[in-house]
């Protein structure tokens, strides 16, 4: 009777499904253009949304969007509102400690940016410079660890955007930051024309750790399982290609 | 471009929707609050206290992700040891109804009871005198009186609630401020969807002003006007 009186208050709250075989529900936040956001007419898009739909035909499920603000994404996982998270999350050891992950779908490398004028040849050519990142990211990690011992100084922000009105300002000599967000936050705009790429590609574990991978909760191999297989599979059919070259012009597969 | 207009536009459909029912829920919390605070009755004084004290002092984010994710996850793993497949999904509409409801029916709580206590105590004496019962005083004697004394007290509370509705993104409703945040995301173009935002939140906080302005004319008829 207990029973039958709970499972209609919850009935009356909430819609109650079955663990199903097909539908796989993927999470994402799309805010963050060109890996997933919605066009116009409030479709999800972007290279994380055609990466999940490759994977769900792949493991031959049907992909169910659920779009959810990303200081909330873990929880939704924890409170299985989803099965998964494709939505540009980065591989990090505090992450692991709640939930885990499958091999890395992309992985795009870090830059340094310059004034043009600025010959580099190492974080010992710009010692004395001051180079603006993003606090708390993977970049400032790097700062700290090979620019600020090499005499450059390292200011960290709040948000990546103010980095940019500073450089702007001429408060800041340039900075590091992901290769797809610098280019298409600043470098491709009227600001941002004066500097450029400097350095070789920057992929260091230590600092940045292995790549975006898809989230899933602890305890659930079969599906990591499969899903690492998929990655593997369309990363040798030409499907990942094929989405890799309508959004990018190198391959953010990385090495 | 201008479709992501009209998908804010829907966005503040929902944000009215949810901001209204929750509006209703913490009204007939905050009358049962400051009903039980007044009762005199040391259990329902202390349960209503405790309510009051506990839902002011926690941000309503905190709240929001406690109740909802915490509340699914309880239920799920509930379910997991009772040997069921299934998982739960709470409707989140009424999930944010329900969560900004329960914490604005704290602060409703405390803006009742002000306004009950500010009416003269000779007032419920002369309708027991007149031989008028519980419900039949309330009704005919404190409510009426009361509205005018809660009204100040009200709209702020209920301006801060309207605001409040910009978290429920955060449960997985589509609110405007998060469609807005979508917008200006995919067109690189922040100002002008969040500018729209901003203004739409001013006409529904306008408009509502107007209304309780009325409603508070409607309600002073009768009483002198303070000269200041």
């Amino acid at each position: 009777m207990k029973k039958l009186l709970l499972a209609i208050a919850m009935g009356s709250l909430c819609a109650v499904s079955f663990a199903q075989g097909k539908d796989l529900k993927v999470a994402i936040d799309p805010t963050y253009e060109p890996f997933t956001f919605k066009t116009a007419d409030g479709k999800p898009t972007g290279f994380d949304v055609d990466i999940a739909s490759a994977l769900c035909e792949q493991v031959k499920r049907k992909c169910v969007f659920v779009e959810q603000v990303w200081d909330s994404m873990i929880p939704g996982l924890q409170a299985k509102k989803y099965d998964v998270i494709i939505s540009s999350m980065s591989i990090t050891e505090d992450r692991l400690k709640v939930i885990d992950f499958t091999n890395k779908y992309y992985n795009t490398p870090s830059r340094v940016v310059v004034k043009k004028d600025v010959k580099f040849t190492g974080p010992a050519s710009i010692k004395g410079k001051r180079i603006g990142v993003l606090k708390g990211s993977t970049q400032e990690k790097y700062a700290m660890g090979e620019l600020k011992t090499a005499g450059v100084e390292v200011v960290p922000y709040e948000a990546q955007d103010q980095v940019y009105l500073d450089i702007k300002s001429g408060r800041l000599d340039g900075t590091v930051s992901d290769f797809v967000e610098v280019t298409g936050g600043f470098l491709s705009k009227p600001e941002g024309k004066d500097y450029n790429l400097v350095g070789p590609e920057l992929y260091t574990e230590k600092y940045f750790g292995t790549g975006v991978g898809i989230g899933l909760r602890k305890g659930d191999a079969a599906l990591k399982n499969e899903l690492n297989a998929a990655i593997k599979a369309i990363r040798g059919n030409g499907t990942y290609k094929k989405i890799n070259d309508k959004y990018f012009k190198f391959d953010v597969y990385g090495k | 471009m201008s479709s992501y207009y009209t998908s804010i536009l829907q966005g503040a459909v929902l944000t009215v929707g949810v901001s209204l029912a929750a509006l209703l829920v913490s009204v007939i919390l905050g009358l049962a609050g400051a009903g039980a605070k007044l009762s005199g009755r040391p259990i329902l004084v202390a349960l209503a206290t405790l309510y009051t004290t506990i839902i002011r002092g926690i941000p309503e984010l905190v709240l929001m992700l406690l109740v909802f994710y915490g509340g699914t996850i309880g239920l799920n793993n509930l379910l997991e040891a009772m040997g069921s497949e299934a998982t739960v999904d709470i409707n989140p509409f009424l999930a944010g109804v329900l969560t900004i409801g329960f914490i604005y029916g704290a602060y409703m709580t405390e803006t009742f009871r002000g306004a009950i206590l500010a009416i003269p105590k000779g007032q419920a004496e002369a309708a027991w005198a007149f031989g008028m019962g519980r419900t039949q005083t309330f009704l005919r004697i404190t409510a009426p009186q009361m509205v005018r004394y809660a009204l100040p007290g009200f709209t702020n509370n209920w301006l801060v609630l309207i605001k409040a509705t910009a978290l429920v993104s955060l449960i997985g409703l589509q609110e405007m401020t998060y469609l807005a945040k979508q917008a200006s995301a995919a067109t690189r173009s922040p100002f002008a969807y969040f500018l729209f935002t901003a203004a739409l939140f001013l006409i529904y906080t306008t408009v509502s002003l107007f209304v309780l302005r009325r409603l508070n004319a409607r309600y002073s008829l009768g009483t002198k006007r303070v000269q200041l």
